[in-house]
Parts: structure tokens; C-alpha cells; sequence
């Protein structure tokens, strides 16, 4: 397996509860999008995670191709694809459906009771049916519900307006953004992760997906300009190339550490002299606003 | 405001007077040269609009809570998204000056030997001391500092009283007659009525120490409130976040409380909707506003400028409280710095950078003549 996988599983371990795949891709290249798709739902199985698919833009045969049979049972396939408004009668999930309540229903309906990540393909056609505002609540009723543990969401940046696509990802704890690189067999992805604790950890790179949903991380992207620098090498020691001796040799260093000291004590009269006795002279100081010290201006006579 | 003279007021919890006249509460980021003039006044609301990814300005409502339980003040905290719970449990602990316990806690459990190794040889006599010496804690300025890398004690943060309102356990309420959309006109009932049965307001009679409310409510304004002027250009509610905080700045008046609301302006103030108006708005209908500008994953994280900061601190509107005119600072380029111990506030002097390159420009230039 490549070393992307790898990654999943480290993101996991940072308890991912909502995570998303925004494409910024122009329409003309959307397959990005579906081996993206197609390479997390291999990706969740390794992990042995159960996973539910809406898939309203692939079928079921593209985004299942390739994958074992032992995992398949894993994976729960909603297919919205061929009908995704319901328009037909023909689809077994509509956008209409994406509720919380339905959505929850159906997961505790198809396995036994384990968390479990969901992923929809794609967000953006559930945007464009509903208000944006009411899907944002329910992604979030979704997220706090307890049955799912990780929504994953496919979203086309450029079918919406900045706002929506600003809405999502402020409500997403991780997004990663996709774009073709010049290359056309790569592409880049941007990743922000947000922790809870208010870190915010972001990355840069290039990545490609081969036809057996292997994803290769080629290399990190490096920013024009931006110097990369050596690490440092150790530091010269500074008793060498002296005109007198400032090392100790084995014999000498033991004879230092023989020395008596001065004031050295008996263990018992360091006990005592330790103990804290009451009333000890402990200075209480308060700095009044005369007493801001300037670590880089002690003297306070420094014109600036 | 209502204030009553001199002699009828009872001492307010953990208050201080500063003008006749005005309460102000402890503000924890005691190097702010500027704006709250060492506190917030009692009766106001401060508006901060939050950074990007919502990391300072959240720390901010967390060191407003901190400071309200170390002071015994009851809080109240309305979100959205996490629970209140969860923000309470990532409060900071305070630093308090706690040598005196350590040494005797020290000298009892651990006998010095020579096997130790923070048995000192020489300066055995300091051996019992803290590592560092925690000047911040020995200062009984007014406000309190706090260690951001530990959470609060639970028994502590437990004393304190909190009220709290989570936006998705509460049940959409019908509102024909009000103005505003169910989420904002829940909280505001809910804020009224804990004023009111708290006695914040003046309705219990002054028997006891009367104590201060403190409100957070955290990203106001987003989605999750059902607020959609951050995705819309004509929001359907488009008056929804202003005649809240109209509403709720009268609130806060009338009683003994400060609030603390955080807005997520820059989904607001998005490229595609032009200038809007309603940021305008929003920062008018509060006392003091200011907007965190953090740096992280834009350009100016590379410029050797704010290298030692990590965002910069805009200062949208200073308080005009009994008073024609505010005081006005000398330089509104503050930049801000997250550091274990204390969120610094700084001026930075793009003046003075700026005008030194423009005389070694000039030097260089005469020097090759």
C-alpha cells in the first residue's frame, strides 16, 4: 500500500469527526473526484471500518470497482445515481432524503450497531435542492448524532457561490482541496486540518491516482522563493584549537569530583536546615506600572 | 445604565471602580496598552470577529469564562456547534502562587540523596525551590493569568455557576410575532430569564453580595444559528443578527452582566458580496469591537515583520460610555502572540521599519555618487 494510506490512518487517530474533499477542479476533469471517492472507500475498508455511500453522480460499479470481495460486505452502496431527484421512482435514495433522521434510520437498518463513516457523492447536489442554511444543520445533527462517526463530502467548489463553499468548510474540521497541477497526470491537494484544541496543521501535495485506486503522494510542494534551511550542523566545540587546555582527562576528573567542599553538610543538618520554618523571610514584591521592564531596554534610556 | 450614588451601592464581586460611575471587570490580557482600558465595563458588549479557523478567538471567549469562575462570577455560554460542556472542560487553569504547598509537599515525599538527580551539591539550600519562578502569579494586579497547555481543575470549574444553551438540543420554537428567526429568539429568552431569576436585574432584593453574569456566545451569525447572511447575499433574515444584538445590548443595560459575541465576519464579508453593509451594522450595535487577523496560511506568515506574532489585532470601535468621545490611541498596529502564560498584545512599528529602510536607501544611493 502506499504511504497515503498510512496517512488516513494517522488522521485518524486525531478522531476525525467531520472531514471533507472540496474539488476546485474545472468540470472538465471530474475524474478526480470519483477515484478520489472510489480510493477512500478502499482506503475505510483496510481500516475495517463500515462505510454508507450516497452516491448520487457515480454509480455503483464505478465507485466499487476493484475493491475485495471480503470488504464489499463492508460497504453499504445508496444508489442516487441514476434518479438522484426521484423523479423516476427508480432510486433507492433521492436528495430529498437527506435528513438526519432518514439518514441515521437507514444506517441503523442495513448493519449492527457500530459506528460508521459516511460519505456523499457529492454535497453539491444536495446543496443545489435545498437551503444551504437547513443542509448545514443537518450535516451538523449528523456529525453530534453518535451513529456516524466520520461524514465525508464531496463538494464541487466551482458550482457554488463562495459563500456556500465558505459555510462548509467553516463547519468542517478538515478540508482538502484539489486542483490539476501542471502536470495533467497530477494533481495537488491542499489539506487544513483543524483540532479541537485550536491548532490548525496545513500541507501541500502532489498526488495521482492510478486505475487500481492506488494513490501515489509524489512530493510535497515546495513554495517559489521560500529558502529551505540546512539543518545545523553540530556545533564546533569550543575547548578545541585553544594555546591551553581547558579538557579534563579521566584521572583529573576524578580527583575534581574527591574535592571537599566547603559547607558541604552532613545529610541530617541538610534535612534541617530544609525544613520550612515558619515565618521565613520570603520577599512579597508587586511591580507598579514604574517597574516595566524592557528586556531589550533595561536602563529605559534607549531614545526609540 | 442604572447606578445609584455612592453611598447606597453595595460592593459588586471581584469589581473595581474606575470612573464614577462604571464597573469594570477584570480583562485577563493585561498587556493591552489600548481599547478596555484594563477591563471591561459592566453593562457592555465586546464583539470580536473571529479568525479564520476560529483558534484566538475562541481562546479569547475561553479566557473570559476562566476569568469569570477564578473570580466567582455565573456564567453563561450559548454555541452552536460544540457543546457548551466541551468548551467549559478546555478552559484554561489559573497560575496561582503556590510555592509554600509544593515546599512542604516536597521536603516530605522526597529525601535528598546523592542518587537524585535534583539533589543539588552546591546550592543545596535552593534545592527545595520552584524551578521557575512564577512573578506573574505573585502580582495581585487585578486579573488573573493562566497556563494554556493545562485545563482547569474540574472542582474548580464546577464551583462556578454556568448556564448554558446549545443551539441543537434546543426545539425550534414558533415565532409569528417576533421579528426574529427561532434559534436568536430562544437564546434571547433564555438569556432574559436567567437574568431575571438570577436577580441580575435588580428584581431580588440586596441582601446577598450581588455577583456579575458573564455571557459568552460563541460564533453568532454562522449557519448553525439558522442565520443564513453568511451564504446569502439577500439573506431572508437580513435584519436576524442586528436586531439581536439591539436587543440583547438593552438586556445588558438593564442588569449587572458583560457579554462577550463572537461573529465569523469573514464569512460575512465574503469577495463575491461587494462591501456589505451589515458588518457596519453589526459593529455599531456593540461597545467595543475588534477583529482577530491571524496569520496562519496567508501571505503574511512568510514577512519577516510578524515573524514573533501570530496575527494582527484590528480595533474596529472603542467604547463611548457616559461620555461624548472615547480616548482615542496613538496607533492602531497591534499585532498579537499566543504564549503559554499570556496572550500579549503588542504595537508594532511599521513606521519605523519602513522609514529606516527609506535612510539606508537614501546613504546607499549617495555613497555610489
Amino acid at each position: 500500500m502506499c504511504c497515503r494510506e498510512r496517512k488516513l490512518e494517522d488522521s485518524y487517530s486525531f478522531k476525525v469527526t467531520s472531514f471533507q474533499v472540496i474539488n476546485a477542479l474545472n468540470p472538465s476533469k471530474p475524474f478526480y473526484s470519483g477515484e478520489c471517492v472510489h480510493y477512500m472507500c478502499r482506503c475505510f475498508q483496510i481500516l475495517g471500518e463500515d462505510v454508507h455511500v450516497l452516491g448520487f453522480e457515480s454509480p455503483e460499479t464505478q465507485v466499487c470497482a476493484g475493491l475485495d470481495s471480503s470488504c464489499v460486505q463492508k460497504l453499504h452502496f445508496h444508489e442516487g445515481f441514476p434518479d438522484p431527484l426521484g423523479w423516476k421512482c427508480t432510486s433507492s435514495f433521492t436528495v430529498d432524503q437527506f435528513t438526519s433522521q432518514h439518514i441515521t434510520q437507514l444506517i441503523k437498518d442495513t448493519q449492527y450497531a457500530k459506528a460508521s463513516v459516511l460519505v456523499v457523492d457529492s454535497l453539491s447536489l444536495v446543496l443545489r435542492h435545498h437551503d444551504p442554511v437547513v443542509i448545514c444543520q443537518r450535516l451538523q445533527e449528523l456529525r453530534k448524532g453518535g451513529v456516524i462517526k466520520t461524514v465525508i463530502g464531496l463538494l464541487h467548489s466551482d458550482l457554488h457561490q463562495q459563500g456556500v463553499v465558505g459555510i462548509v468548510g467553516h463547519l468542517a474540521s478538515t478540508v482538502i482541496s484539489v486542483a490539476p497541477a501542471n502536470n495533467e497526470r497530477h494533481g495537488v491537494a491542499k489539506t487544513t486540518r483543524r483540532t479541537k484544541s485550536g491548532k490548525v496543521m496545513q500541507e501541500e501535495e502532489y498526488f495521482s491516482v492510478s486505475e487500481d485506486a492506488t494513490l501515489s503522494v509524489q512530493a510535497k510542494l515546495r513554495q517559489p522563493g521560500h529558502v529551505q534551511k540546512e539543518q545545523d550542523v553540530s556545533e564546533a566545540d569550543p575547548t578545541s584549537n585553544l594555546t591551553f587546555n581547558l579538557r579534563l582527562s579521566e584521572e583529573e576528573r576524578k580527583a575534581k569530583e574527591k574535592v571537599a567542599l566547603p559547607f558541604v553538610f552532613s545529610q541530617e543538618k541538610k534535612s534541617a536546615l530544609l525544613r520550612p520554618t515558619p515565618g521565613t523571610g520570603r520577599i512579597m514584591y508587586e511591580p507598579d506600572a514604574n517597574d516595566d521592564f524592557d528586556e531589550e531596554d533595561p536602563d529605559d534610556d534607549l531614545d526609540v | 445604565m442604572v447606578f445609584h450614588s455612592q453611598e447606597r451601592l453595595q460592593p459588586i464581586n471581584k469589581t473595581q471602580r474606575v470612573t464614577p460611575g462604571h464597573l469594570t471587570l477584570s480583562e485577563t490580557t493585561q498587556s493591552t496598552p489600548v481599547g478596555a482600558g484594563g477591563g471591561l465595563a459592566v453593562g457592555t458588549l465586546l464583539l470580536v470577529e473571529e479568525d479564520r479557523y476560529d483558534s484566538y478567538s475562541r481562546m479569547l471567549l475561553k479566557y473570559f469564562l476562566a476569568e469569570g469562575v477564578v473570580c466567582g462570577h455565573e456564567l453563561f455560554l450559548a454555541s452552536a456547534r460544540d457543546h457548551p460542556d466541551e468548551i467549559m472542560q478546555e478552559l484554561p487553569s489559573p497560575i496561582v502562587d503556590d510555592v509554600a504547598g509544593m515546599k512542604i509537599s516536597e521536603g516530605q515525599s522526597q529525601p535528598s540523596d546523592p542518587e537524585n538527580p535534583d539533589t543539588m551539591k552546591i546550592a543545596w539550600r535552593y534545592q527545595n525551590q520552584p524551578r521557575v519562578q512564577t512573578a506573574l502569579a505573585s502580582s495581585v494586579r487585578f486579573g488573573h493569568y493562566y497556563d494554556v497547555s493545562k485545563t482547569m481543575e474540574p472542582e474548580l470549574r464546577q464551583a462556578a455557576k454556568c448556564h448554558s444553551f446549545y443551539q441543537l438540543q434546543e426545539t425550534p420554537v414558533t415565532t409569528e410575532s417576533s421579528p426574529l428567526p427561532s434559534p436568536y429568539h430562544a437564546l434571547l429568552k433564555s438569556i432574559q430569564t436567567v437574568i431575571r431569576k438570577e436577580g441580575f436585574d435588580g428584581s431580588t432584593p440586596q441582601s446577598k453580595v450581588r455577583n456579575v453574569l458573564r455571557l459568552g456566545l460563541h460564533s453568532l451569525g454562522s449557519v448553525l444559528w439558522g442565520d443564513d447572511v453568511c451564504c446569502k447575499d439577500n439573506p431572508a433574515h437580513c435584519h436576524a443578527l442586528t436586531t439581536f444584538l439591539y436587543a440583547l445590548r438593552g438586556l445588558l443595560r438593564t442588569s449587572l452582566s458583560v457579554a462577550i459575541v463572537t461573529v465569523p465576519s469573514h464569512l460575512i464579508q465574503v469577495e463575491e458580496f461587494g462591501n456589505r453593509a451589515v458588518m457596519g451594522r453589526i459593529i455599531r450595535l456593540s461597545d467595543t469591537a475588534i477583529a482577530l487577523e491571524s496569520f496562519r496560511g496567508s501571505e503574511k506568515e512568510a514577512n519577516p515583520l510578524y515573524k514573533d506574532y501570530h496575527g494582527l489585532l484590528h480595533v474596529r470601535q472603542l467604547p463611548r460610555l457616559n461620555c461624548l468621545s472615547c480616548e482615542v490611541p496613538d496607533t492602531k498596529d497591534l499585532a498579537f502572540k499566543l504564549k503559554r502564560k499570556q496572550f500579549t498584545i503588542e504595537h508594532i512599528f511599521t513606521e519605523l521599519l519602513s522609514s529606516a529602510l527609506l535612510v539606508l536607501t537614501i546613504t546607499a544611493g549617495e555613497q555610489q555618487e
